[in-house]
């Protein structure tokens, strides 16, 4: 392969390819999580999902059942496995399959995972991954389409990462595996299906940097912030404004906790006007923080008020029609920045 | 109780003792804080139900019992509990009537207690948490802040035919209101509805529970330096009454939310996005926030009292808006 060449995977292959290299690299990452093999004990049906969005595939057939342990369906059993085998010095993945499923597994999460190593006065470390997957448009209805990162960066003790294609998705998975804090990793699915495969991912291992968000596009007139997949809709609305004669910078967040406040600051001192778009509900949401954030820090600079874009304050729809009007739109985020520079 | 017969109560020692009444144990505890106590022996085992320590359990049975047509009031002790039961507050109490299309009502109501500041408590039974909850559609959440609003909201919770969650100050439950009436009649306080607790016109300072005592502290610390601060009690978090936020700060131009809750993503947050976003040209200086830090609630007394907002906290973010 030439320099110049483009390696382009799907979300899925970049991630899959960095667990591979991260078990070759650390004998103590392990795998733990519902069909992260599939058929479990089952020999002839062994590796049969590799998960449900395949990220996992091939791992038992290299590294064995000891490493890549299937289990049974309770979060709240092998999200706690995790956390005990974080402690006692191995460095486990867990999937957690569907971000609602927190429901089921909470305590683990929110009171021992985030606080352990606060509870023992910094003497026991949690180099714990949990990749967990969201979002709404594949027809997953309210139960199984929802995003919810705020109520993880709401808590204390949790890094909060979500990849917006598959070159930060393999960098930010291996930076989450290495890092000895527990990081969860949020995975849009529509990304795992296939939006945004293109940019060069590099076959050698990398890391992409927990706590800095990345500048996708640079522009004058009016910053937009986008979170996983909701960067390839403000994307998509900075073209649309350039035909119409407005130059837009795209934030990619990348990293929800820490939160990267001074790449922000600094696009919104420029441009002087901001539109957050965030896939999850607006309450008390990610939208809501940066908007706050940004109001505190760069309050001069702002020439209009920071504009959210959020689904509205209701449950993800079953029905495809009212679903489709429920995530951001390129549309929409035009609409909002056009506000704005008005 | 008395008034309605569907309404039930369920959780751990909300009476105490269970089945222990042969040995003089019936009434034991009345709740941790004393809220149901001498219930079960006006309305009995029947309608008063000590339950195993599953949160998991007795949260899903008041979700079903509210599904089926009963008012249960259910005490999930410090709200920091959530975490064995929100599959059955998230999914289940947040989503039914949603995806039943309307066809079912859960008039569930409950109750969680909230706070660091008062006892030493440690990170897992200190905590605040309520921007979780209000993150969710499907949820009402209110916070009171003294006897006359705690039980004006109670009832209005137990009458309200969706999901409620009433978020009850540790701090608040142990301050002392003596000066404050509370009618003996049943009155309701309208969920969704702020108040205005002290009317000022130079800066605005909203409260949330407890710090809404720290936020009347605080206006008393600035009229003796010459400022007039009005306080904004929320009282509920979950319908917001937005408008009742906008006209104070379209008045006073300033405003400083305090929030006990960790900083991310809070109600804090919240309230200044829509502050920012709905009244912008009207602010002189911008909202600014006054929460926890972004910690775990110390176990150390000397740590744990910086913890929460304090009244000299409040003072130094009004005193920086209105310079």
């Amino acid at each position: 392969m030439t320099t110049t060449e483009v390696r382009a995977l799907t979300y899925a292959q970049a991630v899959n390819e960095t667990f591979h290299q991260e078990f070759e690299r650390d004998p103590n990452v392990i795998l733990m999580g519902e069909d992260v093999a599939g058929g479990a004990g089952r020999d002839d049906f062994e590796d049969a999902w590799g998960g449900v969005f395949k990220l996992t595939r091939g791992l038992i057939g290299k590294f064995g059942p000891e490493r890549v342990r299937d289990t049974p369906i309770s979060e709240n059993g092998f999200i706690g496995a995790a956390v005990g085998s974080a402690a006692a010095g191995l460095r486990p993945i867990a999937d957690l399959m569907f971000v609602g499923f927190v429901g089921v597994c909470g305590d683990q999460i929110f009171n021992n995972m985030a606080k352990m190593h606060y509870m023992f006065g910094g003497k026991v470390k949690l180099p714990l991954t949990i990749i967990t997957s969201t979002g709404a448009g594949v027809g997953s209805a309210a139960q199984h389409s929802e995003t919810l990162y705020s109520i993880f960066v709401h808590f204390p003790g949790l890094k909060c990462v979500a990849p917006s294609n598959p070159y930060n998705a393999k960098g930010l998975h291996a930076a989450a595996i290495r890092d000895d804090d527990p990081v969860i990793v949020f995975n849009n699915k529509l990304l795992m299906g296939g939006v945004g495969t293109g940019p060069h991912v590099p076959e050698e291992p990398y890391e992409v940097e927990i706590g800095k968000a990345h500048i996708a596009r640079e522009g004058t007139d009016v910053t937009l912030i986008g979170i996983s997949y909701t960067t390839h809709l403000c994307l998509q609305a900075a073209e649309i404004l350039a035909q119409q004669g407005y130059s837009a910078e795209v934030v990619d967040l990348l990293s929800l906790s820490p939160l990267d406040e001074e790449t922000i600051i600094e696009s919104v001192k420029k441009t002087r006007k901001v539109v957050i778009v965030d896939e999850d509900y607006p309450r008390c949401s990610m939208a809501s923080e940066l908007s706050a954030v940004i109001a505190e820090q760069a309050f001069d600079y702002l020439d209009a008020p920071p504009r959210r874009v959020n689904p509205p304050h209701t449950s993800v729809p079953y029905s495809p029609v009212l679903e489709e009007l429920f995530i951001p739109t390129p549309e929409r985020i035009v609409e909002e920045a056009l506000a704005t520079m008005e | 109780m008395r008034e309605d017969p569907n309404v039930i109560v369920m959780g751990e020692d909300v009476a105490g003792a269970a089945g222990r009444a042969d040995q003089g144990f019936i009434d034991h505890a009345g709740g941790t804080f004393g809220m149901t106590k001498n219930l079960i022996q006006e309305f009995g085992p029947g309608r008063i139900l000590d339950t195993p320590i599953s949160e998991t359990g007795f949260m899903g049975a008041g979700v079903g019992a509210a599904a089926a047509g009963l008012r249960p009031v259910v005490d999930l002790m410090f709200v920091g509990f959530v975490g064995v039961c929100a599959d059955q507050i998230f999914n289940n109490m947040a989503k039914m009537h949603y995806m039943f299309g309307g066809k079912v009502k859960l008039p569930i109501t409950v109750m969680a207690q909230t706070g660091a500041g008062d006892g030493g408590y440690a990170a897992q039974h200190s905590e605040t948490i309520w921007s979780i909850f209000t993150h969710f559609p499907g949820l009402k959440c209110v916070v009171p802040s003294d006897p006359y609003t705690a039980k004006g909201l109670q009832i209005a919770a137990m009458r309200d035919d969706d999901p409620v969650i009433i978020f009850q100050g540790i701090r608040s439950m142990g301050a002392n209101y003596d000066d404050q009436h509370v009618p003996q009649d049943d009155y309701e306080i309208e969920i969704g509805k702020a108040r205005i607790v002290r009317a000022g016109t130079d800066v605005t300072l909203t409260g949330i529970g407890f710090s809404t005592r720290t936020c009347l502290q605080a206006a008393e610390t600035l009229a003796r330096q010459g400022y007039s601060a009005e306080v904004v009690d929320l009282l509920s978090l979950s319908p917001l009454d937005e408008e009742t936020i906008f006209e104070s700060v379209k008045k006073t131009r300033k405003i400083v939310i305090t929030d006990e809750d960790y900083p991310r993503c809070s109600v804090a947050s919240d309230v200044s996005a829509l502050v920012v976003e709905q009244a912008f040209d009207y602010l002189d200086a911008p909202p600014r926030r006054v929460s926890a830090p972004h910690a775990s609630v110390p176990y150390s007394p000397a740590l744990e009292k910086f913890h929460p907002p304090r009244a000299e906290d409040v003072v130094a973010a009004a005193l920086a808006v209105l310079e």
